[in-house]
């Protein structure tokens, strides 16, 4: 259903009045998704993460590389073009409150893609579907004619998703669409994306810096580092055996509530800080932090491939030292 | 029996509001040992922050606190903030002074609490970064906080935390806007913290699993009450209140079975404008009756001390 080749997304930063430099954002980064499928992203901040799927949805234009959308490229159309397409390509932002318009009811923010995307809907028949869709995620009809400040973030996200899948779009973008919450509301929007998208069949990219909830949510990851694939694999063999040095190290550092486990994990940690995405390190991006990095690291970026062991083949990775670590 | 440090009792916190008070706090008790680690968990607007600024004096004026706050046996004077009890924030960006660079900020603390002359402040400065592991610690002490990612800004607070050699550090949601690499980190930081100086470190998260790494004991918040305490081991592993229990169960984990959908709790947790009366999680909990609506449960002794009326008993 959807096909990236080769995306690069960089952005002009300047710095006083030094010379602008690129900011590489997103800097080579192949997938794929088919319908009904859920693909996580991940890694930690900068790693490019949130511009992929930006870009995904032509909301950032793309560098370079290709954006195939039902087979077609769709990344150099423009807005007009772009338009009878959206209605297939929907978001869920973050920040749920800021990502509704005050002024609009819950009613009516439910009811905007309806009128843009189905002009031939009347009054009725819109209402119908818009009560329908928020019962379908967890609110009573009677929340139409409020206004989303009356609501807490719970429920905010609840509206979003209720906008984002009324028109049953094929692909649904949630950045970071869960980590605003806390524990107890987390857990039900978890469920209730999970049941939307088994219910509706739509394709998830899910952008987040949470492990556990990718695990839980989605049926492929892709692992990013300073704009770059480290690794990609179905998610029951990226939990069980990372092979990526960086994998590993980011499911090392997810804190689990296990008190016989947990005080070791975190001796255990991996160390350095994230280099900035202005200065990459030469080679392989990785390099200034991972354990088992040698010469031939700092001269040549990794080729992103499979293992050369054909019982690894659903995974790629992006490591030179892959078949000795 | 370890010597007692803090020790806040029946500690209350109240805003006066047009619609009736807002109770932030209620009735919170902590007894601080020398050298251990206590994680206080609960969700937002738990009253977590609250209860603690209120024992360091922290809150604004209007803020009604009530109960006492006692430090090595006698009241908590605001001379020992600083000196013998530090905190830290999530946010270092708030606490640290925009213009001023590194070493002059942690040279400040210096200056101010110990009286070291310049060239001594800075030296103690750059012997504090290393002790944090900041990386390039002296060039680091020329560099203004908006030039550090927020990793180095969180151990730079530390750094000021530990100058004056504090028995006590309070740590609020220290890593919670940190990258999970670099939250472990700051984390076996604080834990090698505690372990080689005897510091005791109270940490304030809303993640489980930050306390299954550091922590000695957990207190559990609710509407502005504890629910529950108890040693980590005990509570992380079989939790006696409901609440507890079942936050427990709907924190997704890296290690989990996934088989089934993610345990849920009803509703959203309370306002502290409108608590449920009785025990102020029974709007959501599974085993409310009767009595939990009418009649607050009071915090009981046991395996682990826990406020509930119906606790889910040992299997
Ligand atoms: N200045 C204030 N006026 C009124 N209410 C406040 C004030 N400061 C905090 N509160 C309320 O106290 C409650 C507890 O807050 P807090 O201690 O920050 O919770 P936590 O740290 O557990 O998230 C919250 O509902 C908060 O809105
Ligand atoms: S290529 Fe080298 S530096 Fe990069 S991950 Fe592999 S071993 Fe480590
Ligand atoms: S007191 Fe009642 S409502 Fe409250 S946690 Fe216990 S059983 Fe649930
Ligand atoms: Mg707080």
């Amino acid at each position: 259903m959807l096909e990236i080749r080769d995306l690069k997304v960089w952005f002009d930063v300047r710095e006083g009045f030094a010379k602008s430099r690129p900011l590489r954002a997103v800097d080579g980064v192949d997938l794929e998704l088919r319908a009904g499928e859920a693909l996580g992203i991940v890694g930690e901040s900068g790693c490019g993460k949130s511009t992929l799927a930006r870009a995904v949805l032509r909301l950032l234009p793309p560098t370079a590389g290709k954006i195939l959308w039902l087979g077609r490229g769709i990344e150099a159309l423009d807005a007009a073009a772009m338009r009878p397409l959206r209605r297939d390509l929907q978001i869920v932002f973050q920040d749920p409150l800021a990502s509704l318009d005050p002024r609009m009811t819950v009613g009516e923010i439910v009811a905007e893609p309806l009128r843009v995307h189905e002009p031939g809907l009347d009054r009725t028949a819109r209402g119908a579907r818009v009560r329908a869709m928020l019962e379908r995620v967890g609110l009573s009809a009677d929340v139409i004619a409020r206004y989303p400040h009356e609501f807490s973030g719970g429920q905010c996200q609840r509206i979003g998703i209720a906008r984002a899948m009324v028109l049953q779009p094929k692909l649904l973008v949630c950045d970071e669409a869960v980590s605003a919450l806390d524990v107890s509301i987390q857990a039900q929007i978890i469920n209730l994306i999970a049941d939307l998208k088994r219910d509706f069949g739509t394709g998830v990219l899910f952008v987040s810096h949470n492990l556990a909830v990718v695990r839980r949510l989605c049926d492929r990851v892709l692992v990013l580092y300073l704009g770059k694939p480290m690794e990609t694999a179905p998610t029951a063999a990226l939990f069980a055996r990372p092979l990526h040095p960086y994998t590993r190290a980011l499911l090392a550092a997810v804190p689990i509530p296990d008190p016989a486990r947990q005080p070791a994990r975190l001796a255990a940690t991996l160390g350095g800080e994230l280099p900035s995405p202005l200065d990459p390190p030469s080679g392989c991006v990785f390099r200034t932090r991972c354990p088992h990095a040698a010469a031939e690291c700092a001269e040549r970026a990794p080729d992103f491939r499979p293992p050369n062991s054909t019982a690894l083949a659903t995974q790629r990775v992006a490591c030179h030292r892959l078949e000795e670590i | 029996m370890k010597e007692s440090l803090l020790e806040i009792d029946h500690l209350s916190v109240r805003y006066p509001a047009p619609g009736g008070d807002i109770a932030a706090v209620n009735d919170f008790s902590l007894n601080l040992v020398a050298g251990e680690c206590v994680g206080i968990v609960g969700e937002s607007g738990a009253g977590k922050s609250q209860a603690l600024l209120a024992a360091m004096g922290l809150l604004p004026r209007h803020a009604r606190v009530a109960g006492s706050i006692r430090y090595g046996g006698a009241p908590f004077t605001r001379e020992l903030r600083g000196r013998r009890v530090a905190m830290i924030f999530q946010d270092p960006m708030t606490s640290l002074t925009p213009h001023l660079r590194v070493g002059a900020q942690i040279a400040e603390s210096l200056t101010h609490h110990l009286r070291l002359s310049g060239a001594a402040a800075r030296a103690r400065a750059l012997e504090l970064l290393r002790q944090v592991q900041v990386t390039d610690a002296e060039r680091r002490l020329d560099q203004y906080p908006h030039e550090l990612s927020g990793g180095m800004r969180q151990r730079v607070m530390i750094a000021i935390a530990l100058a004056c050699n504090p028995e006590v550090l309070i740590a609020d949601e220290p890593t919670t806007a940190l990258d999970v690499t670099v939250q472990a980190q700051i984390l076996a930081l604080l834990a090698g913290l505690k372990r080689e100086r005897g510091m005791a470190v109270v940490i304030v998260t809303h993640d489980l699993g930050v306390v299954a790494g550091v922590a000695d004991r957990v207190l559990v918040m609710y509407g502005g009450r504890l629910v529950e305490s108890g040693a980590v081991a005990d509570l992380l592993t079989t939790p006696r209140h409901p609440y507890s229990r079942a936050l427990l169960r709907s924190m997704p984990r890296i290690d989990d079975p996934l088989d089934g959908p993610l345990h849920t709790i009803a509703g959203q947790p309370p306002s502290p404008a409108r608590l449920p009366t009785g025990c102020a999680f029974h709007p959501r909990c599974e085993r409310a009756s009767d009595v939990c609506r009418s009649r607050f449960p009071a915090l009981a002794a046991g395996r682990t001390d826990v406020a509930c009326h119906h606790p889910v008993e040992d299997a």
